[in-house]
């Protein structure tokens, strides 16, 4: 996790002590400022928001656009810029992760990628990597979550529940959702007002230490 | 088995990585650093996070357009809401007793398909054709050959897969990333047996006329014209 992250993360991890018990995690993303990007990306992550949508189109647009000027110095392109990479924008959104940086880096790195792809088709270059092959997408969710659920574990409750207990807040909340409170992962990013991606990765660490601590990692 | 690295891009290296404004080869290379070298992976979404914040904060005297319409287009096509699926690739080289498991963008690109070539003195080389600038090949050195002593027409960027080698400025082992300018001159040699996947950003010299005979791959006459050069 860079600085940038982990400094907005403990910004919103500020909850009262004494509340870790499992069962009473505080919602630690509850707090997120409702008109910065991040929760912005949220809604149209997990409600298709159009109206979200609409305001980071506005804040990012003409950005993308001048990226597309300085790097292609051509106006049909830099517009072709826009919506290819906007466009990616809303596709990925559910995959976007917010614990490995924030929105305005991701977009960054959407922009850039599509905008190598733009020039390298126009030299007619080998297409046998693209640019999300180069720069992998340290933002999203590549692998699946299958992994990290396998395994069957047999041990006694109260120790299992000891260890949810010592794991970060943030990561105890969405095993609770998932685990306790048996909901999908798609009410459970709702509640938590956090991207799907984010709550899948959060959820693949916590099962992957609950199984270290317990010896059950194959 | 991810082995501490001792050599790395630049830090100018990965500005320019980050900004996408490397010859394409070099990404290659970098990009399957990065993803041996913890050190360099984290420096990257530093370097990230900054040109991020310096690209909204840029007062740019673009006029500012008129996209009406754009989104509404764009919020009515369908969301992903799965993680592509994994393509079959081929992720693995098989050397004569051992496989080596290639960075993910290196698997991507061989999966094209590797046609090794005897270049003479225990050398192999595959030539791949990742963009139209670079000339990028896999390296396999045999244990204990030598490569002629050669100075580069253009930069040579070296990415050590498996095994090591040696010049006269170091030893150098899986992860390690070495830059070469014309300037330098080196001669390799591996003792253990070395693959390593690397890039030359000038390869018409190599390929055209007379600078075909200078190709040190090739022919050894080179070390006595670099040395009577007195270089
Ligand atoms: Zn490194």
């Amino acid at each position: 996790m860079d600085n940038l992250a982990e400094k907005q993360f403990a910004v919103r991890k500020a909850s009262p002590p004494g509340c870790t018990e499992v069962g009473m995690v505080p919602s630690v993303e509850n707090n997120l400022d409702p008109t910065s990007d991040e929760a912005l990306l949220v809604k149209v992550s997990n409600s298709k928001s159009k109206e979200a949508f609409d305001q980071l189109f506005d804040r990012f647009a003409n950005k993308v656009f001048a990226h597309g000027m300085k790097i292609m110095r051509n106006e049909q392109m830099a517009k072709d810029l826009v919506q290819e990479a906007m466009l990616t924008v809303w596709q990925k959104a559910p995959l976007y992760n917010m614990d490995k940086g924030n929105v305005q880096s991701w977009i960054f790195t959407i922009t850039r990628n599509r905008c190598f792809d733009m020039l390298r088709k126009q030299k007619r270059q080998s297409a046998v990597l693209s640019a999300d092959d180069i720069w992998p997408a340290g933002f999203e969710d590549a692998e699946a979550l299958s992994e990290a659920e396998r395994g069957s574990v047999e041990v006694q409750i109260s120790q299992i529940e000891k260890l949810v207990r010592q794991l970060p807040a943030a990561q105890q909340a969405v095993v609770e959702q998932i685990h306790i409170l048996n909901r999908t992962h798609e009410e459970a990013a709702q509640f938590l007002e956090i991207p799907l991606g984010t709550l899948k990765s959060r959820l693949r660490l916590a099962m992957g230490k609950l199984r270290q601590s317990l010896g059950t990692e194959s | 088995m991810i082995s501490e690295a001792n050599y790395h891009p630049s830090t100018e290296m990965l500005k320019k990585f980050t900004a996408g404004s490397l010859l394409s080869g070099l990404n290659v290379a970098i990009s399957a650093h990065i993803e041996l070298c913890e050190t360099c992976r984290h420096k990257t979404s530093k370097i990230e996070a900054k040109a991020a914040i310096d690209w909204l904060q840029t007062n740019d005297d673009q006029k500012q357009n008129d996209f009406s319409g754009l989104a509404l287009d764009i919020v009515n096509q369908p969301q992903i809401e799965k993680p592509r699926e994994k393509e079959a690739i081929l992720d693995q080289i098989h050397m004569l007793d051992h496989s080596v498991s290639l960075p993910k963008v290196l698997a991507k690109a061989a999966s094209q398909g590797l046609v090794w070539k005897q270049l003479g003195g225990g050398i192999n080389q595959a030539l791949m054709h990742l963009d139209d600038e670079t000339q990028c090949e896999f390296i396999y050195m045999k244990p204990g050959s030598q490569t002629p002593m050669h100075k580069h027409q253009g930069s040579e960027t070296t990415l050590v897969l498996d095994g090591s080698f040696n010049d006269e400025l170091g030893h150098y082992q899986r992860a390690d990333f070495i830059y070469r300018t014309e300037k330098d001159m080196h001669q390799p040699r591996s003792e253990e047996g070395c693959l390593c996947f690397s890039v030359l950003d000038s390869p018409l010299t190599f390929t055209k006329g007379l600078a075909r005979l200078l190709n040190p791959f090739f022919k050894y006459q080179f070390r006595r014209s670099a040395a009577g050069r007195g270089i």
